[in-house]
């Protein structure tokens, strides 16, 4: 039997094994990266959303333009990617054994990273076999990588951060999402994500789980119920809908199988089943890393970041890199690591309710309950204040790792600090020109562009909107709130494209004067 | 990990539930109810269970259910899901055609 | 039928495609060269790819990445064909899987 050795071995191709892959290669590691799909990238390609963090995050880029870089750099480094290569066996010794195509062959790598990912966590009930019933994952590679609607009327299930992007996307593919439902009783993902979902009219019912999917070869509805303390549902509170499709983002699983075949220390936590490793993804064997979604659930951001890492750490254990490069380089990884682990959803607030902001705001529970914030809460946020004349109301309300918007502002008007968590504060002093910048910058679509009388008793509001159609200029359409429900009629007065907008287009409307502070969606009438 | 006799004279009888007929391994077709009495006969931990009843053996290789089995053990034997002991991982980690085992011929990648 | 998105708000143009034909249970459908096979049966209405072996229920696609193996059909006379990774091509003849094996 041959093998064939390398200096180190990746399993995965998503954002943490290339960038370990990366990080090695550029020390001098001959570096070879597996994955089982037919694409590389792992999740990056089916996220078509703009990231948060900041710039060395490369926040407000979108997920699949990540990706791209990625490649990009891993070719450029001479990485070696083998794609539609199933690793089948990983052994103590670093042995390798890989399916490519419809062979078996086997490799040894000094180092082996195992950066293999994450599964979906499922739930069943009754009917959960029914074609229809789907993952928030395949409905993502249905609609962003094969192009086809993964459902005419959707239900989601699940209000953290999978549920809310991709019931967005749903919508942005042309699909309806008639609800979005989690059993639990606050939405678990980042409130901003909530509001762009909440105001397109979608309804949250927090506390409702599914009771059924009804249909005999495939869905034709559902029934959502609301679950009791004891977590069965309450008698009455059955609601039906009638859907072609059921979407569940009911959490994810760390992908660990090959990390305890190849007899490394492993923990059951409450995350999941786990490696035991240090900051830099060594586990118990020496040799073998883990990095990224495999050793615990966090964003593609930060399993770049852990990714790198450990390719470093990589570096230095075979002796391409001494340890004080390393040390150095850590230094760095660290902190980057670090600012995207702060604010209220930092590992360490998991599962926690967490009523006030950093800056002693009440949290908003309509934005937790029902996924906006109110109109009588709205204005105790920095971000939101009444000036004469265009100046951006920042609506971002939770401390989240995200500052694009203070660097977008030529101006100056928009403040976040030293520490990116902090809420945005629009400085009144400074002057806001109306270029829209913000609003486009903002992974969130939570900054909007108000100025008051344009006309006698009518101003504008301009909202970032990636959907299509786009509207023409002068279309005549419904204003719709926070909630999602129609407050009055309006008119397209200005329709923005610039490419540095990047395909978030801004769509200003005139509105009444007294519902500038109310109107934050567009709809066709 | 348990003594087996205590044990299911702590958990006492199986008394069937409404949603025993829910299919749980949906591979090998396995449901909460068949997994729930084979708790009752003794079978604890994953790993026999899906010798027992072949749950998460099928095509998938328990990349769905696992959870969930692990989960409705935890709940019958009144422990925490951390403490119900994983299974073991063992190679092909994913299904395999017998002939491509069978044909290892150890040719390595150019 | 399940609508094919023409063009996305982000991703813009869907890239032009070979047009192929293939049969499916019988009967020919057209799809696109390379996609995967379960991508063209959504795109030709087909929710129901096989009906299990021990309580005959339908299934379908359900994680679209390999991993559930719920969408297995035959392939080319194949059965246990994970649908929804493996590409289409001209002439395939798919069948629906009734526990592993076409129906009699």
């Amino acid at each position: 039997m041959k093998i064939e050795r390398y200096d180190m071995i990746v399993v995965g191709a998503g954002p943490a094994g290339l960038s370990a892959a990366i990080e090695a290669a550029k020390q001098g590691l001959k570096t070879i990266v597996f994955d089982e799909n037919e694409r590389p990238g792992g999740q990056l390609f089916k996220q078509i959303h703009k990231f948060f963090g900041s710039k060395e995050h490369k926040a407000k880029v979108r997920g699949f333009k990540i990706g791209e870089e990625l490649l990009e750099e891993a070719h450029r480094y001479g990485v070696e990617v083998i794609l539609n290569a199933t690793v089948i066996g990983l052994y103590p010794q670093k042995e390798v054994t890989v399916k490519i195509g419809e062979e078996l062959r086997h490799y040894k790598g000094d180092a082996v990273l195992v950066a293999t990912g994450a599964s979906e966590n499922m739930v069943n009930f009754e009917g959960w076999t029914l074609p229809g019933v789907i993952g928030a994952g395949a409905a993502q590679t249905m609609m962003n990588l094969h192009h086809i609607k993964p459902g005419k009327k959707v239900l989601m299930l699940g209000s953290g951060n999978v549920g809310l992007v991709v019931s967005f996307q749903l919508m942005q593919a042309g699909c309806e999402v008639v609800a979005l439902a989690d059993a639990a009783p606050r939405v678990g993902g980042y409130g901003v994500h909530a509001a762009k979902v909440a105001r397109c009219g979608v309804p949250f019912y927090l506390s409702h789980t599914i009771v059924k999917a009804e249909g005999t070869d495939h869905v034709t509805g559902v029934v959502i119920g609301q679950v009791g303390a004891d977590w069965n549902i309450i008698p009455g509170t059955e609601k039906h809908f009638d859907v072609d499709t059921i979407c569940l983002a009911v959490g994810l699983s760390p992908m660990a199988q090959l990390l305890k075949q190849a007899e490394v220390q492993m923990a059951d936590t409450k995350g999941g089943y786990v490696p035991v490793c240090t900051k830099d993804g060594a586990t118990s064997v020496p040799g073998i890393y883990a990095a990224g979604d495999v050793s615990g659930i966090e964003e593609a951001s930060s399993a770049m970041i852990e990714g790198r890492m450990s390719g470093a750490a990589i570096a230095c254990y075979l002796g391409y890199m001494s340890e004080g490069e390393k040390n150095a380089r850590m230094k760095e990884l660290e902190a980057q690591l670090d600012t995207l682990r702060q604010g209220m959803f930092a590992p360490k607030n998991r599962g926690k309710l967490v009523e006030k902001t950093d800056e002693g705001i009440a949290v908003s529970m309509n934005l937790l309950e029902n996924g906006f914030v109110a109109d009588d809460e709205i204005e105790r946020y920095p971000g939101v204040t009444h000036q004469k004349g265009i100046h951006p109301v920042i609506e971002c309300t939770q401390n989240i790792p995200c500052n694009p918007c203070q660097d977008a502002c030529p101006k100056g008007c928009i403040r976040i600090g030293k520490n990116i968590t902090s809420l945005p504060a629009v400085e009144g002093k400074k002057e806001c020109v109306g270029c829209g910048m913000c609003v486009a910058s903002c992974s969130g679509q939570a900054i909007f562009l108000v100025k008051e009388d344009v006309e006698p008793g009518f101003g504008e509001v301009t909202l970032p909107y990636e959907f299509l159609p786009v509207p023409e200029v002068g279309e005549r359409g419904l204003a719709l709130g926070r909630d999602g429900r129609e407050v009055c009629s309006c008119e397209v007065t200005k329709v923005s494209k610039a490419p540095a907008f990047d395909y978030t287009n801004l769509l200003t409307i005139k509105v009444p004067n007294e519902m500038l502070m109310t109107a934050r969606f567009y709809k066709k009438a | 990990m348990f003594d087996i006799q205590e044990k299911l004279k702590e958990i006492g009888p199986y008394i069937e539930e409404a949603d025993d007929d829910l299919l749980v391994c949906r591979c090998e077709e396995v449901t909460k109810g068949e997994i729930r009495r084979a708790l009752h006969q003794g079978i604890f931990t994953i790993e026999e269970m899906r010798r027992y009843l072949r749950s998460g053996m099928g095509l998938c290789q328990g990349q769905t259910c696992g959870k969930l089995v692990k989960g409705i053990i935890a709940k019958e034997l009144h422990v925490s899901p951390v403490d119900v002991y994983p299974a073991s991982s063992r190679a092909p980690m994913r299904p395999t055609e017998m002939r491509i085992l069978a044909e290892d011929g150890g040719v390595c990648h150019e | 039928m399940m609508e094919r998105i023409a063009n996305h708000p982000i991703l813009g143009e869907t890239p032009k495609r070979e047009k192929i034909t293939f049969i499916y249970d019988g009967k020919e459908y057209e799809g696109y060269k390379g996609e995967p096979i379960a991508t063209a049966l959504k795109a030709n209405g087909v929710m129901t790819h096989r009906y299990t072996a021990r309580t005959h229920e339908p299934r379908g696609v359900f994680c679209a990445i390999g991993r559930c193996t719920d969408c297995v059909m035959i392939v080319d006379g194949k059965p246990n064909i994970r649908t929804c990774i493996t590409p289409l091509e001209q002439g395939m003849v798919i069948e629906t899987q009734y526990g592993v094996t076409a129906q009699q």
